[in-house]
């Protein structure tokens, strides 16, 4: 936000120069952008050559399927983040994404056990993910509290209730839907993987082709002349954080499926979300989030662990491998954006 | 809007109070409600039971959060402070070494996290909340690396376990030596935060970024101290929970993130502009450390405890929020 300040009084003082500085900025980050591309390239290179079985459809499939629960919950903070601004404590964010899924599969799960049908528990599920939502959106929109502050009380009430409905427990569960979801294929690609691409398609034209993922960004950019031009501001905040709920369920019924339970501990998959999210933006041209920036990221974080994986590297390393990529990632990136992009 | 009506405006600064002191009124509404509910809530012991258990290790890595969040920025590698410190103190001492060296080792663990945060965070230029994100996965890794997949450490009899009385159980003016520490960081970073150079220079880096930058405040430096400080505090509590519980858990110390920063969080709704202070931390680590244990004496297992908490913070930041809304 100051950097923008920066520019403008910049140009009043110069305007030749701030062009060229700006557009020395451009160059800098597409190199930047492609660095990142180039860099994401060359591992998979590595893997390529040296990680056994690798490139083999079924390697891949699997690893799409794995991305497919780490996929669907990032699109939803990805949603929020865009709609309610990328400011760090000011800004939208989800904290309760990741607890949500386990009180919705803890639902799901725990329907199915008691013979309700795959219908009525889905649906459940769903109510309960979005009824979530709604309590953030409640929260943020109606009354005002700070996201990072509404969403971690949630978080906390989310996470309760789920321990309380599970008693902390393995709840197995099994349904003509996830029996589809796990063994399901079509066109060589199995159910789960099917689930992320569907899912993505929607997801991105939703925000990207249409003229309400225009509005939205339009909400998180700059509200107060997103409300002069007449847009319904409340309304895509709330909506943001509705479709972050929605997004925990569904990631619920895909978690579900791919271990037969529903499991304590889905909590620990946030910092996991929020990378995600956050690393994506570097594959925008104007380093905002995207969510085809968001899929990048998603897979390749599931590529990475699943090359570890192949090379016998042990598991250990993997948070770590991710961490310094982001970093560097990041590091890069405010570097071509030049040094007043300092928050 | 201008308020014509005497009767308007005085409603109005009615709802302005009840927003500014919404949380110590919640607050006090709590105590009162847990003293009448349990016999026992109210009583020295279980109070004194509270700041030791709940209060101490929370509030510490709380101040460091709070000169963070002061400054504008967030530090999501507080665990990792908490853990390093505590796995260095407690290998020194498995190893041998006195609680002298393992205290020093320990701190100077944190510092190399809080000196790490700095570097990227002032020198590349990496967003604080980026930079600490990317600390805590490479923390995580660490340890699981030195643990072989995070095998506790346990050291509960000999000369470890006797240096780990002489830093937790030894009473100094008939408190615990951790509540003395608790006591003289309070008033550290108090002075620090509010009465100090150094901390207008952060209260001002906090509100205006750019300004500080302009009025000649050396940003950078002044950053680094921050997350430096931050580290450090959070390490002081790595080492007090390992002498507490004799031993080192890896990964244990992510567990106060959310708690402090909601205690943080909640301690701004004191100040009109929301700005942290030492004093509305304290209250939201408090507030925090009563429910949980009003809410155990009540009778509630932990799982309803955490629904409880998520609810009265709801509720609390709900109550101060909406009425600051509504005063505007």
């Amino acid at each position: 936000m100051s950097a923008t300040v920066l520019h403008a009084e910049v140009g009043v003082s110069d305007e030749k120069q701030a062009a060229a500085k700006s557009a020395g900025r451009r160059f800098g980050a597409l190199v930047v952008r492609l660095g990142a591309i180039a860099a994401f390239a060359a591992i998979m290179a590595y893997f390529v050559i040296f990680a056994p079985g690798f490139t083999s459809t079924f390697n891949l499939i699997n690893v799409v399927e794995q991305s497919a629960i780490l996929g669907v919950l990032a699109y939803g903070m990805t949603a929020v983040i865009i709609g309610g601004g990328s400011d760090v404590t000011e800004g939208g964010i989800d904290l309760s994404i990741a607890a949500n899924m386990g009180l919705c599969a803890a639902v799901y799960a725990t329907l199915l056990s008691m013979g309700y049908g795959d219908f009525l528990s889905v649906l459940a599920a769903v109510a309960v993910g979005m009824a979530v939502g709604a309590l953030n959106a409640l929260a943020v929109v109606g009354l005002g509290i700070l996201p990072l502050l509404a969403t971690l009380a949630v978080l906390n009430v989310a996470a309760g209730m789920e321990l309380t409905l599970t008693q902390n427990t393995v709840v197995g569960a099994s349904s003509p839907l996830l029996g589809v979801l796990v063994s399901g294929s079509s066109l060589g690609i199995s159910a789960l993987a099917w689930a992320l691409i569907v899912f993505s398609a929607i997801m991105i034209v939703l925000v990207h082709g249409t003229s309400f993922g225009l509005r939205l960004y339009a909400v998180g950019g700059h509200p107060e002349a997103a409300r002069a031009a007449g847009i319904g501001v409340p309304f895509y905040v709330s909506f943001t954080y509705m479709l972050s709920g929605f997004c925990a369920a569904v990631a619920s019924i895909l978690t579900v499926s791919r271990l037969s339970a529903s499991t304590p501990g889905s909590g620990e998959l946030l910092l996991s979300v929020l990378a995600a999210a956050l690393l994506g933006t570097v594959f925008s041209r104007r380093f905002v989030p995207t969510m085809g920036g968001t899929l990048l990221s998603v897979l390749f974080i599931g590529l990475l662990a699943n090359g570890f994986q192949l090379l016998n590297v042990s598991s250990y390393w993997v948070n770590g491998v991710q961490g310094a990529l982001i970093l560097l990632v990041v590091a890069i990136t405010s570097f071509a954006r030049g040094s007043e992009g300092s928050r | 809007m201008s308020v014509s009506v005497n009767d308007n405006s005085a409603k109005v600064s009615v709802r302005g109070f009840l927003a500014k002191y919404s949380v110590l009124i919640a607050f006090a509404a709590i105590v009162i409600f847990f003293a009448v509910a349990t016999p026992t809530f109210l009583t020295p012991a279980n109070l004194f039971n509270v700041l030791v258990n709940n209060v101490v290790m929370l509030a510490i890595v709380a101040l460091g959060l709070t000169i963070v969040i002061s400054s504008g920025g967030i530090d999501l590698s507080v665990g990792v402070s908490v853990d390093m410190a505590s796995m260095i103190f407690v290998m020194l001492l498995a190893a041998g070494y006195s609680g002298v060296v393992g205290v020093a080792g320990g701190l100077g663990a944190a510092l190399i996290v809080g000196v790490l945060n700095a570097i990227l965070i002032t020198r590349l230029n990496i967003s604080p909340f980026l930079a600490t994100l990317g600390v805590l996965f490479i923390g995580q890794s660490t340890q699981q690396l030195a643990t072989s997949g995070g095998q506790p450490i346990y050291l509960t009899s000999g000369y470890a376990a006797d240096q780990f009385n002489a830093i937790a159980r030894t009473a100094l003016f008939g408190a615990p030596t951790p509540v003395i520490v608790l006591i003289v960081l309070v008033v550290a970073v108090h002075v620090l935060l509010h009465r100090s150079v150094f901390g207008r220079y952060v209260q001002a880096m906090g509100a205006q970024p750019g300004v500080a930058w302009y009025s000649g405040i050396r940003v950078p430096r002044e950053l680094s101290m921050v997350h430096v400080l931050c580290a450090l505090l959070a390490g002081v509590t790595g080492i007090l929970l390992s002498a507490t519980v004799k031993s080192y858990v890896p990964l244990s110390g992510n567990a106060f993130l959310l708690d402090a920063i909601g205690a943080t969080f909640i301690g701004t709704t004191l100040s009109r502009e929301r700005k942290p202070s030492v004093i509305g931390t304290l209250l939201g680590v408090l507030l925090l450390a009563i429910v949980k244990n009003g809410l155990l004496l009540v009778g509630w297992n932990f799982y309803w405890q955490q629904v409880g908490i998520g609810v009265l913070v709801f509720l609390v930041l709900a109550a101060s929020f909406g009425l600051r809304r509504a005063a505007h």
